[in-house]
């Protein structure tokens, strides 16, 4: 922005060309768009990193401490307790990372990039999805490297074969992915980065632990059992692992489903409405 | 079909139990800049966020390029760009990224908007910084990059809320030239601003806020003319002839202001032949000036005294 400057050519706005003349974009194209601006974060490398670590940490403790858990009451004979542990790991580290969504969204709405969205002919449902597309793209890449950690460090090598635990994989992206509309919700009311880590580590530690995620509910306490066998990661976590273990059971698998899809949808209608929240 | 490109009849809208905007009504006819004016909290960026479909109204209606703003928002927001009072851009992108990114929003292809994005950062001077993430840009950056945002897609209806705030004189005096060319090229635009001098050179008209309502509106030199007003300056050339003066000039019916023991002093004048007036009361003192100076009303008189008459 030059004063003194009298180049006639700086056409501030042909009258012929009005944003209408580009014709505004279609849903699909806005979600595209806008995932490609999500995907950004992805260049820095280091939380990706992150993120696989400290799951791969988690494994060398468990793996380690609740070794004894083999021979608890209801541990299904002739497994490894790794083969019983990393998809329960799958699920609950999908579950942990669905809290970007949320916090990604919560920084938009705080930094100020939300305000701009709001004033475009766009959908404000585009922009929800284009994150949730985004948390599942990044959710795969990093499932697939501690999926990988867990092979090559652990010896990983469930019953199931490749495709049971492809399987369980995939069953853990549609649980996390179903979170992050809850996620997305809570940020678009809380719309703070550090509240809203905090909230996912005090919704999902206590609900990982009073799962069956490290030990069959049998070996709990009563309490404990009660709470486990209600937790909706329990069905999640026991039809990940009947996939990777080659022991199918669609009970769980169904309702890790269902109740995956009724959250998604509670929290894409509680987010679409907090969304416009000014 | 009517050229008026904002047409707002008795908007309201409360935030709880603030009344943030009380049955305001305001005409913006095509090509045309509005000044809005207003003491802090007076409700000017409650209305830009209205108009520009940000916020729901409570009550009366407003239309935007001929678009109900309540039930024809996405019209709305297709025809317009807004420039916020706090910033609107990715701190994470760089400065093209941003721009660009509006354009695919709109419908650009990826050609047509990396045109657009690099013609604008030329128009604001960012294109060194282009390739920079905006998280390292200055205020003063930041700024123009959202202004640069806001005028992406040619809106025909502009939304800049205190668009010169944290600019430095360069910049903002080049902003002044770039609001000026768009309304050139027909674009319509409602400015709010603390800076009157910024109202007065830019604005065809102007609408004074003050807690939610309309307090005035018309041209500058209305608003001058019925509200602000003249003045006289006169420095006297002893301290010591002050007395007499002002007793001659009140006996001639002004209302000088003048601080004890100083030689000058201040009087509110109504017409313009009141100059003769005063130099006569002065005459009849025996008063020796040093100096005379007839003040025209500025806009910050004529802010000062609304302000000041709504607060009482
Ligand atoms: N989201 C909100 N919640 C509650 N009150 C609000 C909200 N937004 C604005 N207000 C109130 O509405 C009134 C008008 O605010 P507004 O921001 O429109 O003023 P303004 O004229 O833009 O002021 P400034 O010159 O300081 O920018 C103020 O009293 C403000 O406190
Ligand atoms: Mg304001």
């Amino acid at each position: 922005m030059t004063v003194a400057t009298t180049t006639p050519q700086t056409n501030a706005a042909p009258p012929a060309a009005a944003a209408r003349d580009w014709g505004g974009s279609s849903y699909p194209s806005q979600i595209w768009v806008l995932t490609g601006r999500s995907m950004q974060a992805l260049k820095d490398k280091r939380m990706l990193i992150m993120s696989v670590v400290q799951p791969l940490i988690m494994l060398t403790l468990f793996s380690q401490v609740f070794k004894g858990m083999a021979f608890a009451p209801g541990f299904p004979q002739g497994v490894d307790y790794i083969d019983y542990l990393m998809p329960a790991i799958l699920v609950t580290t999908g579950s942990q990372s669905a809290m970007w969504a949320g916090a990604g969204l919560a920084t938009d709405l705080k930094n100020g990039a939300l305000a701009r969205f709001r004033t475009l002919p766009i959908s404000m449902y585009s922009l929800l999805t284009a994150r949730s597309v985004f948390d599942a793209v990044r959710n795969t890449i990093q499932l697939s490297l501690l999926l990988v950690g867990a092979v090559v460090l652990f010896g990983f090598n469930p019953a199931g074969g490749v495709f049971g635990t492809l399987a369980a994989l995939l069953l853990a992206l549609i649980v996390g992915w179903g979170l992050s509309w809850l996620f997305m919700a809570l940020g678009t009311w809380v719309r703070n980065l550090e509240v809203m880590q905090m909230i996912g580590m005090v919704a999902v530690f206590p609900l990982m632990f009073a799962s069956n995620a490290f030990a069959p509910v049998e070996s709990m306490p009563g309490w404990l059992q009660a709470i486990a066998s209600v937790n909706p990661l329990s069905y999640a976590i026991d039809g990940s692992r009947s996939l990777a273990l080659g022991d199918l059971d669609a009970g769980p698998i169904l309702w890790a489903l269902l109740i995956s899809g009724i959250i998604a949808s509670g929290g894409a209608l509680a987010a679409g409405r907090g969304i416009r929240k000014p | 079909m009517t050229d008026l490109m904002i047409d707002a009849a008795d908007v309201s809208k409360a935030f709880g139990d603030v009344k943030a905007l009380d049955g305001v009504s305001l005409q913006v006819p095509k090509g045309t800049v509005t000044g809005l004016l207003g003491h802090n909290g007076a409700g000017k960026t409650t209305l830009v966020n209205l108009l520009t479909t940000v916020l729901p109204l409570d009550a009366g209606g407003a239309t935007v390029a001929g678009h109900d703003v309540t039930t024809d928002g996405h019209e709305v927001r297709s025809r317009i760009g807004l420039t916020g009072q706090f910033a609107s851009v990715d701190e994470q992108l760089t400065g093209l990224h941003n721009l660009v990114l509006i354009a695919r929003l709109l419908g650009a292809s990826r050609r047509q908007a990396a045109d657009r994005a690099s013609e604008l950062l030329e128009l604001f001077d960012l294109a060194a910084a282009a390739d920079r993430k905006v998280d390292t840009y200055s205020g003063g950056m930041k700024r123009r990059l959202d202004l640069a945002a806001s005028l992406v897609g040619h809106p025909d209806v502009v939304f800049l809320d205190e668009p010169t705030t944290g600019l430095d004189p360069t910049s903002r005096l080049g902003l002044w030239e770039i609001v000026e060319k768009l309304v050139d090229d027909g674009t319509t635009v409602l400015l709010t601003t603390q800076y009157l001098e910024e109202a007065d050179r830019l604005a065809d008209s102007i609408t004074v806020l003050s807690n939610g309502q309309v307090v005035a509106a018309g041209t500058a030199a209305e608003l001058k003319a019925d509200i602000g007003q003249r003045t006289v300056a006169i420095t006297l050339a002893e301290a010591a002839a002050a007395p007499e003066a002002l007793a001659a000039l009140r006996r001639a019916g002004f209302s000088p202001i003048h601080d004890e023991g100083r030689r000058a002093m201040t009087i509110p004048v109504d017409a313009a032949n009141a100059l003769a007036a005063v130099v006569r009361a002065l005459d009849d003192a025996n008063a020796e000036v040093a100096e005379l100076a007839l003040h025209e009303p500025t806009l910050d008189d004529v802010y000062l005294t609304l302000t000041h008459q709504a607060a009482a």
